[in-house]
């Protein structure tokens, strides 16, 4: 792994990249211990752990809102740093688990707040957002599966399913060249779950958005992912196609957690 | 000191303990002891001594009390409250006698007076007559005035205060102030405010201002924004942080975040304080008056001085009116907008 900057064409360069990027909080807990792979453009990498595997922190690294405190992650050819984050959140794009959209705002406004970096200040302040976006902003409503009548709701009166496509469209709506997706559908019930990541991944493919998802379930990441990378304590564990998902590679992610991994699998 | 939490008494066992133990009963009774000895320093035995005549009197078992003159005596000073206006003639500058104010009628009023005549040491009727412009409603119309004035001064405070604690809150909320020293000298300026009662600013303000609403407008806002600042920021530093945290990852500054992702979690409980504000503002105003900031506390205090006591029965009942008005707007208001 090299780690001058990347001087070829722009398609040859990995969308994102990490390199001994390594994580501990204040309180002593090593979220990272050396964390090193790379993501090619398009892909839908998933991130497979158990819970407190590190899968937050590590996607947290890319968009700044975790500073590592060893390591280099690269986005896009760009090293990630204080002076490079403002440019860089502009093309990163985020869905969380909890959703994390405005309850008290409309469902149309909290998707167009997906541009609130692009739009000049007055505009901002006032969420008085141009046309284009504004249309754009239902065409990906409609695109997501929800209803015309959801626009003017409020996010709080709707379902946690309805609100992850709230969290979708808003992710999208400045065509981000990477998307990150934190458990997004952890928070959900299984055929809701799968409808969501379907939705998730069609919509990258569209688009050719690169996805970097983190998992819980390896049913899931068997079922959506180009690629898997297995985090456990803090390091990849795995990382390979679904296909090599087998139950060695399964116990080295779980370990003893593997009976239960292994029902859901069969599930 | 409450242990409801389980404690392991020998190992393997579990017990949980009362949620009280002697030493609360402890505090429970030095306090009491303490607020006895207070008690006497405030006299309340004395209130308590009072009080009990004025209602054994009302029962008929003694013959009246001291509390209950005082206040026969002051209800019936208060009313009838005064409605219509009295000037005598002369003392109003041009009046035209074909062009009355609305309403208003002239009366001629005689009035005999014994006056001592020293020749023949007997005492003469001398009459008197005096004339008065009568508005039958004038009274009630100047309160009415004066009251609206008083709103003014509430709402214009209300205004300043909110102006002025919203960037004070930003600067006083630990997670949006641009800088630490910012941060406590905001905080410092708002236990400032608040600490100083309105009415002693008010003291000053009429010496720096003068006599009328200015010092009023400035006293009530100085002290609301006090107020207003410590809760705006306490509400900032509590809201949900799960969609200030998504908007920031999309590249939102801390303003924009601000504007976005807190203000519309906390309006609803901005509005109910600044509701409180200007509600509370409409009677200090009625307060601050007193001092001559303006408004129907300078009517009050007036008329108070020159024992009108049925003027000040009208003030009272017009003061009265509108806060349980205002009262049951505010209420209305806040059922809409929350
Ligand atoms: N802000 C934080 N402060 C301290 N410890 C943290 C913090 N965030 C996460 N951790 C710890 O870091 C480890 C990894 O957490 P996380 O990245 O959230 O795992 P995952 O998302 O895979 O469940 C856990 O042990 C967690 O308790
Ligand atoms: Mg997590």
């Amino acid at each position: 792994m090299t780690l001058e900057v990347d001087h070829s064409p722009r398609v040859e360069t990995p969308l994102l990249q990490f390199v001994e990027v390594a994580k501990t909080f204040a309180d002593g807990t090593r979220a990272l211990a050396g964390v090193t792979f790379a993501v090619p453009r398009a892909q839908f990498c998933v991130l497979l752990g158990p819970s407190g595997s590190g899968k937050s922190t590590l996607l947290r690294c890319v968009n700044g809102l975790v500073e590592p405190d060893r390591g280099t992650v690269r986005f896009d050819g760009l090293r990630l740093e204080r002076r490079s984050l403002p440019s860089i959140r502009r093309r990163v794009a985020m869905v969380h688990q909890h959703f994390n959209l405005v309850e008290r705002l409309p469902v149309g406004t909290n998707i167009l707040t997906g541009a609130l970096a692009r739009v000049p200040a007055w505009r901002a302040y006032l969420h008085w957002f141009p046309r284009e976006l504004r249309d754009k902003a239902c065409a990906l409503a409609l695109r997501v599966g929800l209803e015309p009548h959801h626009l003017r709701r409020r996010v709080s009166e709707l379902s946690g399913g309805q609100q992850q496509r709230v969290g979708i469209a808003r992710a999208f709506l400045c065509d981000p060249d990477l998307l990150l997706a934190d458990e997004p559908v952890a928070s959900l019930d299984p055929a809701t779950a799968r409808d969501i990541l379907e939705l998730l991944r069609e919509a990258a493919r569209e688009r050719a958005t690169t996805v970097l998802c983190s998992l819980h379930q390896p049913e899931l990441a068997h079922r959506f992912a180009d690629r898997v990378l297995g985090l456990r304590s803090g390091r990849i564990v795995f990382d390979g196609p679904p296909e090599r998902l087998d139950e060695a590679a399964l116990a080295r992610i779980y370990g003893d957690g593997l009976a239960a991994a292994r029902l859901e699998l069969a599930a | 000191m409450t242990a409801v939490h389980p404690a392991r008494s020998a190992p393997g066992t579990v017990r949980l303990d009362p949620p009280y133990d002697w030493r609360a009963a402890l505090l429970v009774l030095v306090a009491g002891f303490l607020l006895l000895l207070s008690g006497q320093r405030v006299q309340l035995d004395r209130f308590v001594a009072l009080s009990g005549e004025a209602i054994l009197a009302q029962l008929g078992f003694v013959e009246g009390s001291q509390v209950g003159r005082g206040l026969g005596r002051m209800v019936q000073s208060l009313f009838p409250v005064a409605v219509e206006e009295r000037r005598e003639v002369t003392r109003i500058a041009d009046l035209d006698r074909d062009k009355l104010p609305a309403f208003a009628r002239i009366e001629r009023i005689e009035t005999t007076r014994f006056e001592l005549d020293r020749t023949t040491m007997a005492l003469v009727p001398i009459v008197e007559s005096k004339e008065y412009l009568v508005e039958p409603f004038g009274y009630l119309f100047r309160v009415f005035g004066k009251m609206v004035e008083t709103i003014e001064i509430a709402l214009w405070a209300t205004i300043l205060s909110v102006l002025l604690s919203a960037p004070i809150a930003v600067l006083a909320a630990a997670n949006y102030t641009p800088h630490r020293a910012l941060y406590y000298a905001a905080r410092g300026l708002v236990s400032f405010l608040r600490a100083i009662p309105e009415l002693v600013s008010a003291l000053f303000l009429v010496l720096a201002f003068g006599f009328g609403p200015i010092a009023g407008i400035l006293a009530l806002g100085l002290h609301a924004a006090g107020f207003l600042g410590k809760f705006y920021a306490e509400d900032i530093e509590a809201a949900d942080k799960k969609p200030q945290e998504a908007l920031r990852a999309l590249g939102a500054s801390k303003l924009r975040v601000l504007r976005s992702a807190v203000l519309p979690q906390v309006a609803p409980a901005y509005v109910a304080y600044t509701l409180y504000i200007l509600d509370r503002n409409v009677r200090m105003a009625t307060v601050v008056g007193l001092v001559g900031a303006g408004g129907i506390g300078q009517e009050l205090k007036g008329r108070y001085d020159l024992f009108e006591y049925d003027h000040v029965g009208t003030i009272l009942v017009v003061i009265f009116a509108t806060v349980f008005l205002l009262d049951q707007i505010s209420a209305r208001l806040r059922a809409r907008l929350l």
